[in-house]
């Protein structure tokens, strides 16, 4: 902690978390609004814009992360505050001329325009007239201080508080304090902490083992064409970034229906939707690597498991490369229970920082820069704006996610519930010199198709699912 | 140490602790995922200093059957 005055006022400040610094190592490589996430919030009914306005100002006071200002010192070392208050106008934009694609890419748009990183607002929102009777707010955040998890937070709030207020709803519970979960996160970052030294143990073990096998998801071509280039045909390892960061989105609706089958079949084999989903997609990496046993991916954690962490804002994610090696004769479901138990561990080892870890690994292995096991990384969000305990009205509505339009990764995938109807959607967000459009339909298709060949029956190996996919 | 255990539940859950009961399903009853459970796990290990084992703990879905396994590790270690 360090203390800078600023505007004639001491403040506390922290040094980031490692969570914050897997972003802020990330904006060394990328143009700058690769951190920005815009999402838009829309609900089908007219709204009273004065008491939303009101909403979001009392949502942003509540919510300590909407309030987290960025500082350098003379070293260049970063910092963070929060600042007390936060008395902002709130912009509104009417959209509800337009179509709905134009009014979508006018907020790309918005997505795409940096936020200034020191001493300044780290997010904007704007109360939005949407097409098609849909009234709400478009939200643009940056990555270091808040998560999807985060994002999600402060949308109820702005929700609840709005019910509250108009249709006497009751004031949504307080929240949690940012800056200590911040304190706990660095507590633990302390060389000597044991659950630090503990997690470090694991994870050299971790990385000393047997090597892992790159498996692309556009099949075994750029590994191929890497160990013909490097002269080393016994290459495991593949080299990801590429030249250019352009990005874009290919967002696919799970309906409802085999949405609620996937979440049937987790409730009655006691395994996580999460495993369910790992198991689903490294079996389509098998299945365009020709049947490779050995499958990594990497998997986000969002580090929310106590109320502290679940209701105290900030970014939180931390990425781990999760190894899977699954004979053909395994059945599928002792696969997930695998994947569940791989997950498990890294779970109980999940505050050590990722960038280290990486680094760690790359100097081990002796890297070639930009080089991985990993071509996907994996998210899976649970939550959505309807929670079992929150006091909201039966409401239609519509949620998106904007791109920033650049990518660090080849490809990430976020799979999310749909609060409208519980339904999953899949993000594919893609580096668009790397892959296409009609490739991202393609993996989506045979993610689909492995999932549902798994649940239909459980006891199916995974080669007879390999052959009929 | 079910009192003890049902105050560390509480940290991770929103639960009126008076409904926890010995025959609470920590998933179906009590709400708490694989990660909060992991998290759990990890302070009673400190608390207890014991180790548990991944898989061994899979089959644990009751407050009960947490409490049965803490104790077999305390009377081992």
């Amino acid at each position: 902690m360090k203390e800078f005055t600023i505007n004639g006022t001491v403040m506390k400040c922290y040094p980031l978390t490692a969570a914050q610094r897997l972003h802020f190592y990330t904006i060394k490589f990328a143009k700058p609004q690769v951190l920005n996430i815009g999402t838009g919030l829309y609900i089908k009914q007219d709204v009273d814009f004065d008491i939303l306005k009101q909403s979001v100002q009392e949502a942003i006071a509540d919510f300590d992360s909407m309030r987290l200002r960025f500082i350098q010192d003379e070293d260049g070392a970063v910092y963070q505050y929060v600042i007390p208050f936060d008395e902002r106008e709130i912009g509104f934009f009417d959209f509800s001329g337009w179509s709905e694609k134009d009014a979508h890419e006018e907020m790309t748009k918005w997505t795409h325009k940096p936020l200034e990183r020191f001493n300044s607002a780290m997010n904007r929102v704007v109360m939005i007239k949407y097409p098609g009777g849909y009234n709400g707010i478009y939200l643009k955040v940056d990555h270091m201080t808040m998560d999807s998890s985060s994002i999600i937070e402060f949308n109820k709030r702005v929700l609840e508080l709005y019910c509250a207020k108009a249709y006497n709803y009751p004031q949504p519970k307080p929240l949690q304090s940012y800056i200590k979960a911040v304190e706990h996160d660095l507590e633990y970052e302390k060389k000597n902490n044991p659950s630090h030294i503990k997690d470090e143990e694991f994870w050299k073990l971790q990385i000393e083992g047997d090597e892992p096998m790159y498996t692309d998801f556009t099949g075994p071509g750029r590994l191929i064409t890497q160990r013909r280039e490097s002269g080393n045909p016994e290459l495991r390892s593949a080299v990801i970034t590429s030249n250019t960061l352009d990005a874009a989105i290919s967002v696919y609706h799970l309906e409802a229906e085999p949405s609620a089958r996937l979440l049937d079949f987790c409730a009655e084999n006691k395994v996580s939707m999460a495993s369910l989903l790992l198991m689903g997609l490294r079996t389509v990496l098998s299945k365009f690597n020709n049947d490779e046993k050995d499958v990594s991916v990497k998997t986000n954690v969002a580090r929310r498991g106590t109320l502290l962490e679940k209701h105290s804002g900030g970014t939180r994610i931390h990425f781990f490369p999760l190894r899977t090696i699954l004979e053909p004769e395994q059945t599928f479901i002792d696969g997930i229970r695998t994947i569940q138990a791989e997950q498990n561990k890294i779970f109980r080892h999940a505050n050590y920082d990722p960038i280290e870890l990486t680094m760690k690994r790359a100097k081990y292995r002796k890297f070639t820069p930009g080089a991985s096991y990993e071509s996907i990384s994996l998210t899976y969000q649970p939550l959505t704006l309807r929670e079992k305990n929150t006091e909201m009205p039966d409401i239609d509505y519509k949620t998106f996610w904007y791109s920033n339009g650049v990518a660090a990764q080849p490809l990430y995938l976020t799979v999310m519930h749909r609060p409208e109807d519980n339904g999953l959607n899949f993000n594919f967000e893609y580096k668009k010199d790397v892959v296409s459009d009609s490739e991202m339909e393609f993996l989506y298709y045979y993610y689909c198709r492995v999932l549902f060949r798994g649940i239909e029956d459980k006891s199916r190996s995974i080669g007879q699912i390999l052959e009929m996919i | 140490m079910f009192e003890e255990l049902k105050e560390m539940m509480c940290n991770y859950i929103e639960v009126d602790p008076e409904t926890i009961t010995p025959e609470s399903e920590f998933i179906n009853d009590l709400g708490f995922n694989s990660f909060d459970f992991m998290c759990l796990l990890g302070e009673i290990e400190e608390k207890y200093n014991i180790h548990v084992d991944e898989e061994e703990i899979m089959g644990l879905s009751t407050v009960k059957d947490a409490i049965k396994y803490i104790e077999k590790l305390r009377k081992e270690h």
